[in-house]
């Protein structure tokens, strides 16, 4: 199964409070952040490992999977990363940042699709800086492929993925033909989320995403890494969403004390208005 | 080398990545609980794959020697090749970011993998290393490497009173042995002492011995209580009539000239601090920043404050030297040079003293909070003294590089 898997990279979501917005409100201040992947993209990524894979040899890749980012040349070390932690080869597309939307990223992952012919995308749900949430779905529309979102498990089945997500008060699950698009939630690096048709049923994998091993990382730096430029995949690249303003959450307001349980519900009750 | 490569960075995030998901939310137990450091060591070295690099590395090491012992062998040369300096830098990563949090386990793993292993590599025969030493480089053993004494630290061979006596084919063993990192759980002890030839002991011979844990006559205590590098345990060895084959000496003779080899293992010992006193001191200097912009007095953040201003700066100087130690250190690598025991010195007296004074201005930068254990740099700077003792103290160091300085 050759996998495509779409990664970005996000300012660390630890350090959140760093981000910066300077005076003119125009946009967010990069400089000085330090930058991680997005982690839903990394539980993708550990997801397609999986799915490539018997899982007691996870060295060895049956299947591809290709990473894919979006940037300047800075995020190439995202997919180096990548490739130690098992990826194939990785493909740059060269931009910046704020000449990006999810349409114009979905419209050239779908233009890279047509080229690369994978049987599958499995990408994260969302990315934690701007929480879009929308990139798998346009994709999907694009193409006209099936697609199952949220996915917190997925099993390999001949020709096709049967995907489950969790929903209020039950788990919902759908078998896609391939090829398709799945986006995965937090649930899928459970160490029993994800089986090929390889690894047996009663492994195990770690919780969580795995560990590129130091080898590991040294050979990435000969693996293939390949620029393409934009305007070779989209020669249309118009925004849809355009951002008018940034400004910061409003800092919040010191609590107060009440004195007794009656004036907690007449201001629950006045000033919060929730009762 | 001016900076780290891509390469270098992405090992750094990788151990980065461990230490935070592994070490530092058990960082209490693993400080102040009974938990030995072993299990998360044993971890890191699975996940990163290290046990098969030491395995190929050991193999290939063997085999290099194989051929230099063919007498029609040309004499060795160190050629510069920049992948000698990439194996001191992959060995120095993983120090400084163990360093972030817990120099103790950097002091046990280095102790293990490193000078006992070493010990056993350096002088020892086929059969030894690949009895002893191998287990060691891949951690599947702990080692301990025993030469202080009660009444010998700083003269070390001097005053030592372990000694060991002929006994037909063997030798029998007897000594105390204290300071000895990982000493109550080593499965694996070099044991040094002089051989008792009915001379005097300032004349006799040193010799060196593999002992295994549970040998009749071999007591290893409890941990010792330590001021701080509470993550790696410390104890003590009693050998009484211990009884050992001649495979156990090493090198298998008597002329094994174990001075000269603990010296080596001095200067690779002390090399190493620089790469633990930068991991220290980032850490240090990173919690401080961060607490000189939150913490406010006065109705400003204390980082406004020229003196608090001095304290940063002081530490980021030590950070761009120790740096720049450790970069040295690789770029001599890769030239195919080693540094010489008086340069070992300096880097070590140098690197020590700085941990020590950064740590020293770091509590002092969080004030009553820095005195408190919940806040890090109480931990690190107790873990930091001990740079300025192990490993040669300060005092030694100076002696070291006077030393070479006056002769000739």
């Amino acid at each position: 199964m050759k996998i495509l898997v779409p990664l970005k990279r996000v300012a660390d979501p630890d350090n959140a409070n760093k981000v910066k917005i300077p005076a003119a409100g125009d946009k967010i201040e990069t400089t000085g952040l330090e930058w991680k992947p997005n982690p839903f993209d990394e539980y993708a990524l550990e997801a397609a490992l999986r799915l490539t894979e018997n899982g007691q040899t996870p060295k060895v890749r049956a299947g591809e999977v290709v990473v894919v980012t979006f940037g300047p040349k800075e995020t190439e070390q995202t997919l180096r990363a990548a490739l130690a932690t098992g990826a194939d080869r990785a493909i740059r597309i060269d931009t910046t940042d704020d000449k990006l939307d999810g349409d114009l990223v979905a419209r050239a992952l779908a233009a890279l699709i047509e080229k690369e012919k994978p049987d599958v995308v499995v990408m994260g749900k969302q990315a934690v800086d701007g929480d879009s949430n929308q990139v798998g779905q346009i994709l999907a529309e694009l193409l006209d492929w099936p697609m199952a979102t949220f996915a917190a498990t997925i099993k390999e089945e001949a020709g096709a993925l049967v995907v489950s997500r969790e929903v209020d008060g039950g788990v919902a699950t759908m078998r896609v033909k391939l090829p398709a698009i799945v986006t995965v939630d937090l649930r899928i690096v459970a160490p029993t989320s994800v089986y090929s048709t390889k690894t047996a049923a009663t492994f195990k994998y770690n919780d969580g995403v795995r560990f590129a091993a130091l080898p590991a990382i040294m050979a990435a730096k000969k693996k293939l890494l390949v620029e393409i430029k934009l305007a070779d995949l989209a020669a249309d690249q118009a925004l849809k969403v355009e951002y008018k303003a940034f400004q910061a959450p409003p800092a919040r307001k010191a609590g107060i004390k009440v004195k007794d349980v009656t004036e907690l519900v007449t201001r629950l009750k006045n000033e919060a208005k929730v009762l | 080398m001016i900076e780290w490569s891509e390469m270098h960075l992405a090992i750094r995030d990788a151990f980065r990545r461990f230490v935070e998901a592994e070490i530092k939310p058990n960082l209490t137990e693993l400080e102040h609980g009974d938990t030995p450091p072993y299990a998360v060591l044993r971890k890191m070295v699975e996940t990163f794959g290290l046990a098969d690099m030491a395995r190929a590395k050991f193999a290939k090491d063997l085999a290099r020697e194989a051929r230099e012992r063919d007498p029609g062998a040309p004499p060795r040369e160190r050629k510069p090749s920049p992948e000698a300096g990439n194996e001191v830098a992959m060995q120095m990563i993983p120090i400084i970011e163990l360093c972030h949090y817990c120099p103790g386990m950097v002091t046990a793993l280095g102790v293990s993998m490193g000078l006992t292993a070493r010990a056993i590599t350096s002088r020892g025969t086929r059969v030894q290393k690949e009895r002893w030493a191998l287990p060691l480089l891949t951690l599947e053993t702990i080692g301990a490497w025993a030469i202080t004494e009660p009444s010998s630290g700083s003269d070390a061979f001097g005053a030592m009173l372990s000694t060991a006596r002929r006994d037909g084919e063997g030798y029998v063993l007897n000594g105390s042995k204290t300071f000895i990192t990982n000493g109550p759980y080593a499965d694996t002890i070099v044991f040094i002492c002089k051989l008792d030839e009915g001379n005097e002991p300032r004349e006799r011979k040193i010799v060196s011995f593999i002992l295994d844990k549970g040998m009749p006559g071999l007591t290893q205590s409890k941990p010792l209580r330590k001021m701080g590098l509470h993550s790696s345990p410390t104890g003590e060895l009693f050998l009484e009539d211990v009884r050992v084959g001649k495979d156990r000496l090493i090198g298998e003779t008597e002329e094994a000239q174990s001075r000269s080899g603990a010296k080596e293992t001095f200067a690779s010992e002390r090399t190493g601090v620089a790469a633990m006193a930068l991991g220290i001191v980032l850490q240090c200097q990173k919690l401080s920043i961060e607490y000189a912009k939150t913490r406010v007095q006065f109705g400003r953040p204390i980082g406004e404050f020229q003196l608090i201003q001095l304290k940063l700066a002081k530490m980021e100087v030590a950070r761009m030297n120790l740096q720049n130690l450790v970069f040295r250190q690789i770029e001599m690598a890769s030239a195919g040079k080693s540094m010489a025991l008086a340069e070992a010195s300096a880097c070590k007296l140098y690197a020590a003293q700085a941990a020590m004074d950064v740590c020293l201005e770091a509590v002092q930068l969080f004030g009553g909070n820095g005195y408190m254990a919940e806040y890090q740099v109480e931990q690190l700077c107790r873990d930091a003294k001990v740079l300025q003792i192990y490993g040669g103290t300060d005092e030694i160091q100076v002696s070291q590089i006077a030393r070479s300085l006056l002769a000739g």
